[in-house]
């Protein structure tokens, strides 16, 4: 195989610009594919900081929200000061959560998902810009948001002063979060009548009022991500397409290389080389720029995450994995070539 | 002391539904030492007899013996390994691996054969000397003229030192200077202990030949007198592939003129009745018989050079084969 190893690299310097455009193709279709799995991470990332941001040790939401934050369920703020007073919680805060949102500024409408908290109270973000929340009217901003401390928004037709940003707090595919006082919360949606939507408790309740249901962080997380299944779905299915289509990029490549290489074959052949060993070149070809695409591709994801709103955070996973996805793809793509390799007839070497 | 003995050497493939026997029957013999040229125009199967002697191609029926080796009778590791020290190869168009620089072209075999880097690329270097590029060796082929690239592909037939080095048209692509030095190194190399093989339908080339294969048909003497061929019903007159020699005239009887296929059944062209003639195209373009010719009935057919068939009907050629 050592000579065939020569043939072979000696190609790839000869058909340079050929390869290197076949590499920059599937280098782009594997970086999207990176991008991909880093939007799917991101929905379960973001959800965690989100939840986990809170601060809550459990979380007790409507029996008919399903575990889902975002789903609209409410019941009395007064069962928040009884879970408060149940044995083994320590602290008992409520929260509205209000999905999407409109949030009026001056650059225009943004989708928001407000958050009512309790000044001071759990899920009260700290803010990494600006102030935290100490009135009504103030309102603390997710970064992705755009909207600078400072400035005023309007949520329905309330006038908010926006008064710190806080980062990584999004939910729904890179929705911002925004923070305000729970009593302006209840006036925007619910009349200004004390109703929550969630309890979020420090210390594990053994028990709460009836219609209410007691959830972990991670059980929360999970059926706030159930939302986007649909969407986690058609991604996974597009990363697969993504493969699929650099496989056949590497493919094509590979296929032209080989009917370009048809007189050589039979040349080699005649000289004396295998049919294995000519497949092996052909496997090594679409292996090496299959793996050339792959680090063009862990390098140019870096610069692409940009092109999307949601937050995108590619797992190490998916790096380890591109290699071994990139090998597998390269040879599947070979696959197209073998009959070229292995049924070159020697005797063709005398063509002119 | 080499020999070499080709004997009823016949070759068939299919093409379009029909058998095609670019050899049929051919026998030739060669000694040691001798720069022998396989002569005829295109089409005429000296490639095919090429690529024969170099084991790369198994002839359908006859033999071949060289060096008191029947090559015909090799295969599988026997073969692989006449092919790679036994027959090295000249190729039309040089055919040298374009990404590879001239001095890892003549390494290929060496290599391949699982000789070592540094003894492959010594050799290698010995022979670019020989043949006059000693300083090319790093030059890829497209840096290098049609001349030097065909004597890179010599030096690469001889890295295995074979005793039988076999060149197709090794002029085809050179100018007259380039033609000179490659000629030159091929009467060179045909020396005692290796025998040089050139196929050709370049006829000056024969001048440098010891021995001289003509594969083209057989032409007839102009002044060759017809004669007359008494047929049995049944009795085949020539075959389809074979040498063209003369055109037929019909004098009785009938001829039944048809095409071999390759699943071997047969297709009839046409039957020839007295007066009218057949197989008049293959000796006028020097081509073998793309038709059988057999007797349908009991049959007197008189055979005629083409000259004098010409001059006897100066309408044709016409209808047959």
């Amino acid at each position: 195989m050592a000579p065939m190893l020569v043939v072979t690299l000696a190609d790839l310097t000869y058909r340079f610009r050929q390869f290197l455009i076949a590499v920059l193709g599937a280098g782009v279709v594997f970086a999207l594919a990176l991008l991909m799995a880093g939007l799917v991470n991101g929905f379960t990332t973001e959800t965690a900081q989100t939840v986990g941001g809170v601060g809550a040790d459990r979380w007790v939401l409507t029996v008919g929200s399903n575990g889902r934050i975002a789903a609209v369920g409410v019941f009395p703020e007064a069962d928040v000061a009884r879970i408060a007073r149940m044995p083994g919680v320590r602290r008992s805060d409520p929260l509205v959560i209000l999905p999407t949102q409109v949030l009026r500024t001056t650059g225009g409408d943004i989708t928001v998902n407000v958050v009512g908290v309790r000044v001071g109270g759990l899920g009260d973000p700290q803010a990494t810009a600006g102030g935290d929340l100490t009135g009504n009217d103030q309102v603390v901003v997710d970064v992705r948001s755009g909207v600078a401390v400072g400035s005023h928004v309007l949520l329905g037709s309330t006038r908010f002063r926006v008064v710190g940003q806080v980062e990584n707090r999004t939910l729904l595919a890179g929705t911002p979060m925004v923070y305000v006082p729970i009593g302006d919360a209840q006036r925007l949606a619910l009349g200004g009548r004390p109703l929550v939507t969630a309890a979020v408790t420090t210390g594990v309740p053994t028990s709460v009022p009836p219609g209410l249901r007691v959830l972990t962080n991670q059980a929360v997380e999970q059926s706030t991500l159930a939302a986007l299944g649909p969407a986690v779905s058609s991604i996974n299915n597009t990363k697969l397409l993504m493969w699929a289509i650099s496989g056949i990029i590497v493919a094509a490549l590979v296929y032209v290389s080989a009917l370009q290489r048809v007189r050589d074959f039979a040349v080699l052949k005649a000289l004396g080389s295998s049919s294995m060993a000519l497949f092996f070149s052909l496997a090594l070809q679409a292996i090496l720029v299959a793996l050339a695409a792959a680090l063009f591709a862990m390098i140019a994801s870096q610069f692409m995450d940009g092109l999307f709103q949601q937050p995108v955070s590619i797992p190490t996973g998916a790096f380890v994995a591109l290699p071994v996805v990139a090998v597998a793809v390269g040879l599947l793509a070979s696959l197209v070539a073998l009959r070229q390799a292995t049924g070159a007839d020697p005797a063709a070497a005398f063509g002119g | 002391m080499v020999s070499l003995v080709a004997e009823d050497l016949t070759v068939e493939f299919s093409s379009g539904g029909y058998l095609i026997r670019p050899l049929h029957e051919f026998s030739f013999r060669a000694g040691d030492g001798e720069l022998v040229v396989l002569l005829g125009p295109s089409g005429c199967g000296k490639t095919t007899l090429l690529s024969c002697l170099a084991g790369l191609l198994t002839p359908t029926a006859g033999s071949i013996d060289f060096d008191g080796t029947t090559v015909t009778g090799l295969v599988g590791g026997a073969l692989a390994e006449y092919r790679r020290h036994t027959a090295g190869v000249v190729f039309q168009a040089f055919n040298l691996i374009p990404s590879l620089t001239a001095r890892a072209n003549v390494m290929v075999p060496l290599r391949l054969a699982g000789v070592p880097r540094a003894e492959a690329g010594n050799r290698a270097d010995v022979l670019l000397e020989q043949v006059g590029l000693a300083e090319r060796g790093h030059h890829r082929p497209d840096q290098m003229s049609g001349g030097q690239q065909q004597r890179v592909a010599i030096a690469r037939a001889l890295v295995q030192d074979p005793p039988l080095v076999l060149a197709d048209e090794p002029t085809a692509h050179l100018d007259y200077i380039q033609v000179e030095g490659v000629l030159r190194l091929l009467r060179g190399i045909a020396a005692p202990g290796r025998m040089v093989v050139v196929a050709t339908h370049d006829e000056r080339i024969t001048e440098l030949a010891d021995t001289i294969v003509e594969l083209a048909p057989h032409r007839a003497d102009p002044g060759e007198e017809p004669h007359e061929v008494a047929l049995a019903a049944g009795e085949v007159l020539f075959r389809q592939g074979a040498a063209s020699d003369l055109v037929y005239v019909v004098e009785s009887g009938e001829v039944e003129i048809f095409r071999e296929k390759d699943d071997g059944t047969e297709e009839r062209v046409s039957v020839v009745t007295p007066g009218a003639y057949f197989g008049e195209l293959g000796p006028l373009l020097h081509l073998p018989r793309s038709a059988s010719a057999r007797a349908r009935t009991d049959a007197t057919v008189v055979g005629y050079n083409s000259h004098l068939f010409r001059r006897l009907h100066p309408g044709a050629p016409g209808r047959a084969p």
